[in-house]
């Protein structure tokens, strides 16, 4: 009878990995203790890797750990579904689209906006245009009528300045039609001696 | 300790598209009512059955996800949010499929996320701590089982290790055939890869895993 050739390592894998060997290797396994003891190390090994695995696992995750996930995920689709619940709208207003739907009242408030809006541009516009307050530029200022000018001076001259200065121009060639007016009017400074 | 789901048989025609007349899982069956409830418009009542099939599935998934994550808070923040997108997306899920592939790609797919969102945040972040000293480590079970022993043994810290140096894709694998104990057909449905490829990730991940024990 011809003898079985040793199973390689990955016919070992298999086997391990609930792949049933064929009779052949099984009758193989059963007479070759070399082979027999790589398969048992090999499943050995895998046994143990799973178990450490499951392990390391069930030693973080505790049962009180396991038992607050459980409410919590059971706690998150309560509020899955409460975000997601949709609101039935009275059947009394379905009548049609209601975006395309307006209303008297909402045109009246939409007019008065556009119109507040137009009205304020234009406001806007004509106050940057126009400039700001009375004061006029100096060239404009000295054509200005003698009234302007006079309290002009009179703000910036002293009483007693002022009233020489008419008298001056009261003495000159230009002054002679008011002089007898001159004579009968007494002096400031007469009647401050008096 | 046993499994949470018995392993199915590793044949696609029997893992992957049950005959209409072959049982459902406990698992599957629930999802279905579970669906059937939602889109009758009974989410109250759906709710409960929910809670059903979160107590069946949840071992499970903070396994696979702390497999992924290596952080308790991240493999936490995972399973709820996959548990919500199931409840979700109930409506989506075809009962031809089991719902434990449907889940475990959800899960999967949601602890890539998370992962990629943790890199980017490390990239500028100085890490405070050591992993280790981030795992918060609540009270357990007074009397250590067989495998709490095992874990606080030195080959059962080797293997941890060894089993954490596995390249990526190697590792996910491993953790959904050997951890979550799926088979090849359900984890190709799961990651999305072709059958053959995870049984190739899966030959390689065992080798790497006796060459850095043996040595």
């Amino acid at each position: 009878m011809m003898r079985h050739p040793h199973l390689s390592d990955d016919r070992l894998i298999d086997v391990c990995l609930d792949r049933a060997p064929a009779a052949i290797e099984r009758q193989h396994l059963e007479r070759c203790h070399a082979c027999e003891e790589r398969r048992a190390s090999l499943a050995r090994l895998l046994a143990d890797a799973s178990n450490v695995a499951r392990a390391e696992a069930d030693a973080v995750f505790s049962p009180e750990r396991l038992s607050r996930q459980h409410a919590r995920i059971l706690q998150r689709v309560e509020q899955e579904a409460r975000l997601g619940r949709i609101i039935s709208f009275p059947a009394g207003h379905g009548q049609g689209p209601s975006l395309l739907r307006v209303r008297p009242g909402m045109r009246w408030i939409a007019s008065a906006a556009a119109a507040g809006l137009v009205i304020g541009l234009v406001a806007g516009h004509l106050v940057h245009d126009l400039p700001a307050g009375g004061a006029l530029p100096a060239s404009q200022a000295v054509g200005t009528p003698a009234g302007a000018s006079l309290q002009a001076v009179a703000t910036t001259m002293s009483e007693e300045e002022f009233l020489g200065r008419i008298e001056v121009a009261i003495e000159g060639t230009s002054g002679s039609a008011l002089r007898p007016l001159h004579e009968l009017t007494p002096l400031v400074w007469e009647i401050a001696a008096q | 300790m046993s499994r949470t789901t018995p392993r199915r048989a590793t044949s696609p025609a029997a893992a992957g598209s049950p005959a209409p007349s072959a049982p459902l899982s406990k698992d599957s069956a629930l999802a279905a009512e579970l669906k059937a409830l939602v889109v009758a418009g009974k989410r109250d009542a759906a709710r409960e059955r929910f809670a059903d099939l979160v107590t069946l599935q949840q071992r499970r998934a903070v396994r696979i996800a702390y497999q992924y994550l290596r952080d308790v808070h991240d493999a936490d923040e995972a399973v709820q949010d996959a548990f919500v997108k199931v409840f979700t997306h109930i409506a989506s899920y075809r009962e031809e499929l089991p719902f434990e592939v449907w889940f475990t790609r959800i899960l999967v797919n949601g602890c890539l996320d998370l992962r990629k969102a943790r890199s980017r945040r490390l990239r500028w972040v100085l890490p405070a701590t050591t992993a280790a000293e981030t795992v918060s480590r609540e009270p357990v079970a007074p009397q250590p089982g067989p495998e709490d022993q095992l874990l606080a043994s030195e080959r059962g810290r080797q293997i941890a290790a060894a089993v954490s140096q596995l390249p990526e894709r190697q590792r996910a694998v491993f953790t959904l055939c050997q951890i979550a104990g799926q088979s090849a057909h359900e984890v190709s449905q799961a990651l999305g890869l072709s059958e053959a490829t995870v049984r190739v990730h899966l030959f390689r991940a065992i080798r790497k895993l006796r060459g850095l024990l043996e040595r």
